[in-house]
């Protein structure tokens, strides 16, 4: 609803209109960090309630495509979509997909000098200008759901990195965000970590949230995906549904890839 | 020692070994305990207890003369200078010349007005403990940035229809702690924008913070008060007379704005990009995220360095005597070439004026240590 609101009022670019169903679009996206070519030439779509998960080696560019979906890095040609809405300059276009999209990140960013409650009711009260009440029962709602509500007055020093990164994905779903991603959330974790947060997060997958996962979790991805996307030296090397991705891989690259992650 | 008893139930049903955690003892005494400090801290080797019999002996030999000196021997009864004879100090030129050091010229049946500025200056500064904690954040802030201009309201007194007095007159240690006051409580919100001028991606943003950063921090503090009292008045249109102090006051000011912006910058650089990235994904606009995100967590990073820099300006106050405003130092060294009290009565004058500034000084570090144990939330606890 709010959604369409914000469309009212964007700016509209030269891309080619979304096809109904498809919430993000990346067409012929490429990015440059000075002379290096990060992101070649990347075509993919996402569709509502599609669950992605991005893997390959670190340096593929996985991460920068997806910091790129709500512009944590700017691209320098091609086109992005989100949600109808084209992402161009305009601080419009570009505070309307934020609206739409959360992020959880691999180092969880909470603000320290917060309380878990706080962190949570931040967006809320100065976003959306929620009044204080109505984010406080949203944030423990949100936070029971995370199983960590009894922990709303510490602060994040006070908590274990499991605890934190489930805070920080309350803290994202605060937002109430269509499409969600997550870039190496389980990456700085302790291993026996990393199993509390994925729970949450195949929880918010079976809710049928829109989830971009970056992760070598290659357990989640074959329990969670629609589609598992393998990225290399800035490329989309192949996609593919988790089975044949990890039975039948098609491209030596992706074969040597699996070979190595999944031996141990 | 007692060891904890080794529970029976030593295996699993499928007969696997039962983890369980030894229970923590305490500490032995040589790791706690007064004896323990004593001997970690004062004498853990043989040069290091030499050391410390030598320093013992050193404060024996000097602390009985100092004392005597300061208490024994010394005079405080009396209003002449006749009154101290002997060796001992002369707190009776203390007793005669108190209120000059502490009011300068002030009225004496307008003096009410200092104290009150003085309680307000208290009591805006305690004001985080008093107030209740709804209105703490808003009010705290009103309120700082409001005494600076509360104070000049009193002490001028011509706004609430009380007798006018000049600047002329204001002076002595109370005129040091406003002045202090006043330009680190502007000081400190002008440096931070000037700091994040510095950061920022418009040219001309940047270039005018950089040119007054290195301006105010480069020139020293007395060539500006220079520049402040004789060369300020020039830009001035012809005709306007601007008070001195209020002059001196925007000297100050700025000056301790060019040291706070650089204090910033440092806070500024301890701040992981994390935090801006996820103040983004969140959707905060720029200045929701410096006010709300990064300027809690600079100041806490930053807060030795505020208090070092406002201690620094604090006792940069003195200065001023050099163009003839009349501070505590000034109203001392008046008193000091006063025909009555010729008696050589320096030492008494400087140590008093050296004990008040090293308690507001000792003060000042107390308070911000505990700020800081207060913004620490890092602890694991």
């Amino acid at each position: 609803m709010s959604t369409n609101l914000n469309n009212s009022n964007v700016s509209q670019g030269t891309a080619p209109i979304q096809a109904p169903g498809d919430v993000i679009t990346l067409a012929s996206l490429n990015k440059w960090y000075g002379d290096f070519h990060v992101l070649k030439d990347i075509n993919f779509t996402v569709k509502k309630g599609e669950r992605i998960v991005i893997c390959g080696p670190s340096g593929s560019g996985k991460s920068t495509m997806i910091r790129c979906i709500n512009r944590l890095e700017e691209f320098q040609r091609g086109a992005l979509i989100v949600n109808g809405i084209e992402m161009i300059d305009d601080v419009k276009n570009i505070e309307a997909i934020r609206h739409d999209v959360g992020m959880v990140f691999q180092h969880f960013n909470l603000f320290p000098h917060l309380t878990i409650l706080e962190n949570l009711t931040l967006g809320p009260i100065w976003v959306q200008k929620k009044p204080k009440a109505e984010a406080e029962a949203m944030a423990m709602n949100y936070l029971e759901r995370v199983k960590i509500a009894e922990q709303a007055l510490k602060y994040p020093g006070q908590l274990s990195g499991g605890q934190q990164q489930r805070v920080a994905i309350a803290r994202s779903l605060c937002m109430a965000p269509e499409i969600m991603l997550f870039d190496e959330p389980t990456s700085a974790l302790d291993p026996e970590m990393v199993k509390e947060v994925l729970d949450v997060m195949v929880e918010l997958a079976d809710e049928g949230m829109t989830m971009l996962c970056v992760t070598h979790e290659m357990g989640f991805a074959k329990k969670v995906a629609d589609r598992v996307i393998f990225m290399d030296g800035g490329e989309i090397v192949e996609e593919n549904t988790p089975v044949e991705f990890f039975e039948q891989p098609e491209t030596d690259r992706l074969q040597l890839f699996l070979s190595q992650v999944l031996q141990h | 020692m007692s060891h904890p008893v080794v529970p029976s139930d030593t295996t699993t049903p499928t007969g696997g070994r039962i983890f369980h955690p030894k229970a923590a003892e305490p500490a032995p005494v040589t790791v706690v305990g007064k004896q323990a400090w004593l001997k970690n801290n004062l004498f853990s080797s043989p040069l290091n207890s030499a050391i410390t019999l030598v320093l013992l002996a050193l404060l024996g030999s000097f602390i009985p003369a100092l004392a005597d000196w300061l208490f024994i021997s010394a005079h405080i009864s009396g209003q002449t200078q006749d009154a101290c004879t002997g060796d001992g100090a002369c707190w009776v030129f203390i007793k005669v010349w108190i209120q000059p050091l502490m009011y300068g010229n002030y009225p004496d049946a307008s003096l009410w007005r200092v104290n009150l500025s003085l309680i307000l200056l208290g009591a805006v500064l305690s004001s985080p403990y008093w107030l209740p904690p709804k209105l703490r954040n808003k009010v705290d802030i009103m309120l700082l940035l409001a005494f600076p201009f509360m104070a000049i309201i009193i002490l001028d007194g011509r706004l609430l229809g009380l007798e006018y007095v000049s600047t002329a007159y204001w002076g002595g240690f109370s005129l040091n702690l406003f002045l202090a006051s006043a330009s680190i409580i502007l000081g400190m919100p002008l440096g931070f924008l000037w700091a994040l001028g510095r950061r920022s991606n418009m040219p001309m943003a940047r270039s005018i913070c950089v040119v007054l950063i290195e301006f105010f921090r480069g020139v020293p503090v007395l060539a500006l008060f220079f520049m402040g009292s004789v060369m300020l008045p020039l830009f001035f249109p012809e005709g306007t007379n601007v008070d001195k102090l209020l002059r001196v006051w925007i000297v100050l000011t700025l000056f301790m704005a060019g040291y706070m912006a650089e204090v910033y910058r440092g806070g500024f650089q301890a701040i992981p990009s994390g935090q801006y990235e996820a103040s983004a994904a969140i959707g905060l606009s720029y200045w929701q995220t410096t006010l709300l995100v990064i300027l809690p967590q600079v100041i806490k990073v930053s807060m030795p360095n505020i208090l070092a820099t406002s201690v620094m300006l604090f006792k940069n106050t003195t200065f001023l005597m050099i163009i003839g405003i009349f501070e505590i130092l000034s109203t001392a060294q008046n008193a000091l070439t006063n025909s009555n009290w010729l008696g050589g009565f320096s030492t008494e004058a400087y140590l008093f004026v050296a004990v008040i500034y090293w308690i507001c000084c000792f003060s000042m570090s107390m308070v911000a240590t505990r700020i800081e144990r207060k913004l620490d939330t890092s602890h694991k606890s």
